[in-house]
């Protein structure tokens, strides 16, 4: 099995989006987005629909032709290349699969296209075959496949020529969750042991932080931000990404000194960095502590007084919603066993570090 | 209840009757073919299977038979070229008055045959065509090309056009990406085009009697001044034949598609089901 898998690996190459924009006659699908992917990395795009992260990557495959900008792929311009020489593998949303064929046709066309002979196209297609464990229904049309083994032999055919970065374009979104989460994790292992350059596009920022080395969040053909899941989760450096991201309890207004003042309730709070501008108090709910009222709150913590709404048991804790007194709710996730236990309709504190919320400021072209 | 009933039963007469009025022509012309008797009459008096072999003994109708075949394949083979290449330039290219375009390449299904071949008759006049078989050939795919038109631009439209993009993601360029995946998957709308054409060529008789001559008549033609000439019962031998191998085409066309449709139903056991059961198979 890793053998097979060591002989399809190969080094990935990595891929320079140089100041790449595409306007059609009165949109612009993309603008200006510049974007570094290291060989051998996982990458997503992050983004909403009509955000520019599929035409980016039609873009880097070659379908798409740039209005300006450039793309290297391992240090050589190609935006000129055309599609079928760039080497890069591609996986469909709706898999893409070549209807008249079987699944060892589908798999071996990279192969024949490449002239390869033909002793080496059998074994390559069957080692393909057996990274994906497929290899029992190679005689079988698509048509007589799950959705999870069309994708899974789109992904053969993708990686059977050992291109020099495979793209995703939405690959899991047609599939139902339970099996979405299985081919997250074999995606994963085929990264880490081809070792490939992955530019992997998705809507779902929960698949985007269990796959990625980096996320690049996209809004309205920009690039947002970029880094790695725990820097876009910890230091969103947007409301948008704080947003987007996992979930967030938000709070409007004005950063002066090391106090945050909340727009409408003028509530003063203190944070952790300092700085004088508008912006928003991004608190995550596992940082939001829960207290009876009249208890104890550790010194550098603010406290919110308010009304527990709803509970909800998760198994591995709880989510709790607080309503404040200006009818806001917040968003609190204690363990399910601890020293308090709330009850819906009862007064609480909420309770936060200083350090742990962090403030964004408002950029013009992020504010909402 | 009742009156659903009443309904349904009314509905059944008008089908079978309507199913008695297309056929009728059979019943009459296929008993015909068998008559004894020296002129076209129906109910026949007497049978005889002589008027087959009078077709069969008279190099003319043999002569007119072959030569509606060669110009039928002709046609046929120019109408799909022609017909798939206009239907790629209607679904698939970006330029002005495309609507007027496919509007001209339908117009011959439209327009009156007798108007065309009156048109077409004073024109071959002049370059020579009538009584040949270019002329014949010429004329037929015009009236041919539509349905092929028809047929493969409808399995354009549904055509997914990721499948040639990921056929050129994975190394094949435009033409191959067309002549691998685009042109296998669109083939059986082809060869229903074909079908379509060859029989648009072989059952034409409006511009056929226009351009037909002692040099060369269609099968259609021949029967045309057959039946106006000498009321002559060969007619229906080969009206009964003609029958017989249009049967013959659209049930074969009609018996492959269904064991088509049947193998693929059953070696697709649906995708309602979970992984989990496929992978124990």
């Amino acid at each position: 099995m890793n053998e097979t898998i060591a002989a399809l690996a190969g080094t990935g190459a990595s891929i320079d989006v140089q100041g790449i924009s595409k306007r059609y006659r009165d949109t612009t699908a993309l603008d200006d987005v510049s974007l570094q992917v290291k060989a051998g990395e996982f990458i997503t795009l992050l983004g909403a629909s009509g955000s520019g992260k599929s035409t980016l990557l039609n873009i880097i495959a070659g379908f798409i032709e740039p209005t300006s900008g450039r793309i290297e792929v391992a240090g050589k311009d190609i935006t000129t290349v055309p599609p079928y020489k760039r080497d890069l593998g591609m996986v469909f949303q709706h898999y893409a699969l070549f209807p008249h064929m079987d699944v060892w046709e589908n798999v071996a066309f990279p192969l024949r296209r490449r002239k390869v002979a033909r002793a080496e196209v059998e074994r390559q297609v069957r080692q393909a075959l057996d990274v994906v464990e497929l290899g029992r229904l190679a005689k079988r049309r698509p048509s007589e496949l799950s959705g999870g083994q069309q994708q899974r032999v789109a992904l053969a055919r993708a990686i059977v020529f050992r291109p020099r970065a495979l793209l995703m374009d939405e690959p899991l979104g047609a599939l139902d969750k339970r099996l979405r989460e299985q081919l997250q994790l074999e995606i994963k292992r085929l990264h880490s042991e081809l070792g490939t350059t992955f530019v992997f596009v998705t809507h779902d920022q929960e698949e985007a932080l269990a796959m990625s080395d980096r996320i690049a969040v996209l809004r309205d053909g920009a690039l947002v931000q970029v880094g790695t899941p725990e820097e876009l989760y910890e230091r969103p450096s947007s409301r948008y990404t704080a947003e987007f991201l996992g979930e967030s309890n938000i709070f409007t207004g004005h950063h002066r000194g090391a106090r945050f003042i909340d727009a409408t309730t003028k509530a003063d709070l203190a944070v952790g960095e300092t700085g004088d501008c508008a912006g928003a108090l991004v608190l995550r709910p596992e940082h939001a502590h829960l207290a009876a009222p009249g208890s104890d709150i550790p010194i550098g913590h603010n406290v919110l007084n308010g009304v527990v709404r709803d509970v909800i048991y998760l198994g591995s804790g709880l989510r709790v919603e607080v309503t404040l007194p200006d009818g806001r709710a917040i968003v609190s996730r204690p363990a399910a066993r601890g020293r308090y236990t709330p009850e819906p309709g009862t007064g609480v504190l909420v309770h936060w570090h200083a350090e742990r919320a962090l403030v964004v400021p408002d950029h013009p072209s992020v504010a909402p | 209840m009742t009156s659903r009933r009443i309904v349904r039963g009314l509905l059944g007469a008008l089908v079978g009757l309507t199913a008695l009025y297309l056929v009728a022509p059979v019943f009459i012309v296929v008993p015909m073919s068998f008559s004894d008797s020296q002129f076209l009459k129906f109910p026949p008096t007497s049978w005889s299977t002589r008027w087959f072999e009078s077709y069969f003994g008279d190099d003319e109708w043999i002569a007119s038979t072959l030569a509606s075949i060669q110009i039928g394949v002709l046609v046929t083979i120019a109408s799909v070229v022609l017909g798939t290449l206009a239907a790629l330039g209607m679904v698939r290219g970006n330029y002005p008055l495309r609507g007027a375009v496919a509007g001209l390449v339908l117009a011959p299904v439209l327009v009156p045959y007798v108007i065309i071949g009156l048109a077409v008759y004073a024109m071959f006049l002049q370059f020579g065509l009538t009584e040949t078989t270019l002329g014949f050939v010429l004329i037929h795919t015009a009236l041919a090309v539509p349905y092929v038109v028809i047929n493969v631009s409808a399995a354009l439209f549904s055509f997914d056009r990721r499948l040639e993009l990921a056929a050129m993601n994975l190394g094949a360029g435009p033409v191959s990406a067309f002549l691998r995946i685009t042109l296998p998957i669109i083939a059986p709308s082809m060869i229903t085009g074909a079908l379509f054409a060859f029989i648009t060529s072989f059952d034409e008789v409006v511009t056929a009697v226009f351009l037909s001559g002692p040099d060369l008549t269609t099968l259609p033609a021949k029967m045309w001044s057959g039946v106006r000439v000498q009321i002559d019962p060969t007619v229906a031998a080969v009206s009964s034949m003609l029958l017989l191998v249009t049967l013959a085409l659209f049930s074969g066309a009609g018996i492959t598609r269904f064991v088509r449709s049947r193998s693929g139903a059953r070696r697709n056991p649906g995708t309602a089901e979970p992984d989990t059961v496929r992978q124990t198979q």
